[in-house]
């Protein structure tokens, strides 16, 4: 039954399946079990997605209970429509190495640019070291 | 117990003989103590003592009960009364509650308590808060006494068979490790301060032993009427005795969880009274219950008033826990279905007329939605034709196992705080955008329903709900038994963290451009403060249609004074004996927000103040013109000034045309170039002026031949100037104005001949045909 139509209530999403992404960078898949009004969430048989590329890689993690201060969003996911989707189911393990590496290039691209920078003496200021907006 | 762990610890050497004394007692006494680590110390002892004491106390009671008779009926009365104990206990011992942040108990509190009023709504906004906290109280409390009930009322039925997919659904509470003989206290496997927990029943494999094996009757089986009858308030509710609110809700066999479909069924099927429901009755409960609000909207829109309304959550409670043993008083309601759904009906609303802004059309999408999902649930449930009807998402909901984990009531009770944060006492201050977002779908669809064949939906009318202001002076904390006022910070006394310390600076240190800042941050400040007295001003004429006729004349005045303010901002406080400078209002149409803020104001204005504005932009016109350059706001200006200027007599337009063009007073030698015109008619909104200006004048030259002399000599010069420095202008340099007027031709055609009309007229592209 809906609440209040023109507001954000999560109260009808209930029971349902949902994708959350967290602001870590997580995707959590699961079914949406309980609310409360900080929106918190807590989530059932959540698996833990991680995508690289075209493929995808689900990690069961049973019961999660998210703090509504860290969700980025959330959206129901249409049960008839989740498996129709190009992207490629593969191993954990094997997404999880392909993470890694993912991670790594990026982190070699970075190193590269830094030391562009540095070489025509322009510094790129690091997001944690910014203390002013 | 003495042993000092370095020498400072030490007494006084005076004290030595105490020391030495104290050393010998050491000694005597056995550290190794019985009571701490021999058998006295065993841990779970002193718990069941006490219950042991209890159950003593208990007894006694009990068998004095025994005697009047219905051993049953007594041991309800027992758990009664027992539980009232508990429950005014547990009240009191209830110190936290999550709606007790101050700042929402607040506003909750000072609500007077539900009582049953004639001719009012009451709301489960306001009410819910306080019947949770006390429906915590005994409902909480209760989960041990009636976990005991259940284990003395051994199963009598055997297990049905649509258990056997619910036993996923089963959540078995943790083991205790203590009995929970009736009346001890309960030990809490969660906080006092919780949010409302399911009322669940532990599996049965329990092992309690109870040495005397007290038959208890289950409680009878739910009956939807309202027992108590719609006018007692769920405070009252609460409170009585023997009400199996109190009572637990499940007939022993009955597994903890079910969903609300799985246990309407199983409630049905315990019935023990026939004729009173029947299992379509049951079955179609789960849907109203999840609807309250629906049966609340027909009620508000209607609005129908009178009503004893208790507060959903009160309700609810009730709900889950079957209806008490007693019979249920007289209903005018007839049987059947019809107490069910009028209880249902006389649920309080969620939303309180006077408490929440919710627009009509709002509401109205609300309750069709409703509807909706209550003739989905009708058909759901009809008779017999259950299959065709129901949707995939029911099925997976019949099938999910872990479905309704969330309670209706923690739904409620989360929905109902956000209502609460939607509560406000001026909506449009509040929500401005929605408000009138639904005032324009209204009148839109109002107009449709005027041009198309007559009025089809309901029209209801506006109700304006506010929440009264309360004001409530803020007590602060106080805390018993200390010592001085201790202060405690919170929302309401928030205490100071900088002290911050305004120093002024001389005027030596500031350097040049530090003044001009300081000059333009005023400006940027008076501007501000001008605009927010243009919106209020704005907004009195809506606040005229909600007044009532006395307040009018005041709101009028106020409306004038905040005018003259304005005004006075505009052009400087201090009038001195003539003309105040322009410097503040060149200033201010200097920033791009003072000139729309001048273009919102012109209207309000009188014709002679609004005169004076018109005359000193025009002036200064060149200088607006130059720092307009990056902003091009100019022409918002327009679009008022022209209205103006059809009020303005002729003199005043003269002057103005003179102003415009800098034009010499006297009909002199023309100076060898006007730099003030030039500027004007290089640019858009000066030469879009110019032309209005002109074409004003040309009305009243037109339109009242029986003008004054001088006037209309003063005129005629003025345009002969005019026109002689508009034939030396080289076209290339107008601008392209926004507007041209059309009476120009015949302007320019009084004072011109025909070779320099032509020339005048492809400058300024008067002619339509050349662009």
């Amino acid at each position: 039954m809906n609440y209040m139509p023109g507001t954000a209530s999560l109260i009808e999403d209930i029971d349902k399946k949902h994708l959350v992404l967290l602001r870590d960078g997580r995707t959590l898949i699961g079914f949406l079990r309980s609310i409360d009004q900080f929106a918190n969430l807590v989530l059932h048989q959540t698996v833990e997605r991680i995508h690289v590329g075209k493929k995808y890689g689900d990690i069961p993690r049973g019961i999660f209970v998210v703090r509504g201060e860290n969700v980025v969003l959330l959206g129901e996911i249409d049960l008839e429509k989740e498996s129709d989707t190009p992207l490629q189911q593969v191993s954990i393990e094997e997404i999880l190495e392909e993470q890694r590496v993912e991670q790594q290039t990026k982190l070699e691209n970075e190193k590269l640019k830094v030391q562009a920078l540095k070489d025509r003496g322009l510094s790129v200021p690091r997001a944690d070291t910014l203390d002013e907006y | 117990m003495f042993r000092y762990e370095s020498l400072e610890d030490c007494p006084l050497d005076e004290d030595e003989d105490a020391f030495q004394g104290l050393g010998e007692e050491d000694e005597e006494i056995d550290q190794f103590n019985e009571d701490t680590f021999g058998s006295g110390a065993v841990d779970d002892d002193w718990q069941e003592a006490h219950e042991r004491l209890a159950e003593l106390e208990e007894k006694l009671p009990a068998a004095v009960n025994e005697q009047t008779g219905n051993g049953e009926r007594d041991e309800m009365d027992l758990l009664g009364d027992h539980e009232e104990n508990l429950a005014e206990r547990l009240s009191k011992m209830v110190i936290e509650n999550e709606l007790e942040d101050p700042a929402i108990m607040r506003a909750v509190q000072t609500r007077p308590v539900l009582q049953p009023q004639p001719g009012s709504l009451n709301s489960s906004i306001w009410d819910g808060s306080e019947v949770l906290r006390r429906i915590r109280g005994p409902l909480l409390a209760q989960e041990m006494p009636t976990v005991s009930v259940l284990e003395y009322a051994l199963p009598q039925k055997p297990p049905q068979g649509p258990e056997d997919d619910r036993d996923l659904s089963e959540r078995a509470l943790p083991r205790r490790s203590t009995s929970p003989i009736i009346g001890s206290p309960p030990v809490r496997a969660v906080p006092i301060g919780t949010p409302p927990k399911q009322m669940a029943v532990p599996s049965f494999n329990q092992q309690i032993l109870c040495p005397k094996p007290v038959h208890v009757r289950p409680p009878m089986p739910p009956r939807y009427p309202a027992p108590y009858g719609e006018r007692m308030s769920p405070n009252q509710l609460c409170n009585v005795p023997n009400s199996s609110l109190l009572g637990h809700p499940f007939p022993p066999s009955v597994p903890p969880v079910l969903s609300p479909l799985q246990r309407a069924q199983l409630l049905g099927g315990a019935q023990l009274q026939p004729g009173r429901m029947s299992p379509s009755q049951f079955a179609r409960v789960p849907g109203f219950v999840g609807s309250p609000l629906a049966a609340m909207n027909p009620k508000l829109l209607q609005g129908r008033v009178g009503q004893m309304l208790p507060p959903a959550p009160g309700f609810r409670a009730f709900f889950s826990a079957p209806p008490p043993a007693t019979p249920p008083p007289p209903q005018q309601h007839p049987p059947g279905p019809g107490p069910l759904v009028q209880n249902l009906r006389s649920q309080a609303p969620m939303f309180r007329a006077d408490t929440t802004h919710l627009h009509p059309q709002h509401r109205r999408l609300l309750h069709q939605r409703q509807q909706q999902n209550r003739n989905q649930h009708r058909n759901l449930n009809g008779a017999g034709d259950r299959g065709s009807h129901r949707s995939s998402h029911q099925d997976h909901l019949r099938k999910d196992p872990y479905a309704n984990l969330m309670l209706q009531r923690e739904k409620d009770w989360v929905a109902k705080i956000q209502m609460m944060q939607l509560q406000s006492t001026d909506p449009y201050l509040d929500d401005f955008y929605y408000q009138n977002y639904f005032e324009k779908l209204e009148k839109l669809s109002a107009a449709e329903e005027l041009q198309g064949d007559g009025p089809k939906k309901e029209r209801t009318k506006l109700i304006t709900p506010q929440v009264a202001k309360l004001e409530h002076a803020y007590k602060p904390v106080q805390f018993e038994g200390s010592l001085g006022k201790l202060t405690v910070s919170s929302v309401n006394n928030p205490r100071k963290m900088i002290d911050a310390v305004v120093t002024s600076r001389s005027e030596d240190d500031e350097t040049k451009e530090k003044q001009v800042r300081d000059k333009r941050r005023k400006t940027l400040v008076i501007i501000e403060k001008t605009y927010s007295l243009l919106l209020d001003v704005e907004d009195y004429e809506r606040r005229y249609l909600l007044s009532l006729e006395e307040e009018r004349p005041a709101l009028m005045d106020e409306r004038k004074h905040k005018i003259c303010s304005m005004y006075d901002n505009l052009r400087g406080k201090l009038p001195g004996q003539e003309r105040p400078s322009d410097d503040l209002f060149v200033q201010i149409m200097c920033i791009r927000k003072g000139k729309r803020m001048v273009a919102r104001i012109l209207p309000f204005l009188s014709t002679e103040q609004a005169a004076d504005i018109l005359m000193t932009t025009a002036r200064n016109l060149p200088f607006l013109i130059k720092k307009d350059a990056q902003d091009e706001v100019l022409p918002c200006l327009l679009s008022p000034f022209s209205l103006l200027l059809y009020h303005l007599p002729s003199v005043t337009v003269t002057s103005l045309l003179q102003q415009l063009m800098n034009l010499p007073q006297s009909a002199a030698a023309p100076a060898p170039s006007n730099p003030h015109l030039t500027a004007v008619l290089q640019n858009k909104f000066g030469l879009s002026l110019l032309l209005v200006v002109l074409s004003r004048g040309e009305d009243l030259q037109s339109s009242d031949p029986a003008t004054e002399s001088t006037e209309n000599n003063q005129w005629m010069q003025v345009m002969f100037m005019a026109t002689r420095e508009l034939l030396r202008i080289p076209q290339a340099a107008l601008a392209k104005p926004i507007s041209i007027p059309t009476n120009l031709v015949s302007l320019f055609s009084r004072y011109v001949d025909r070779q320099k009309l032509n020339l005048l007229e492809t400058k300024l592209q008067l002619v339509q045909g050349i662009r």
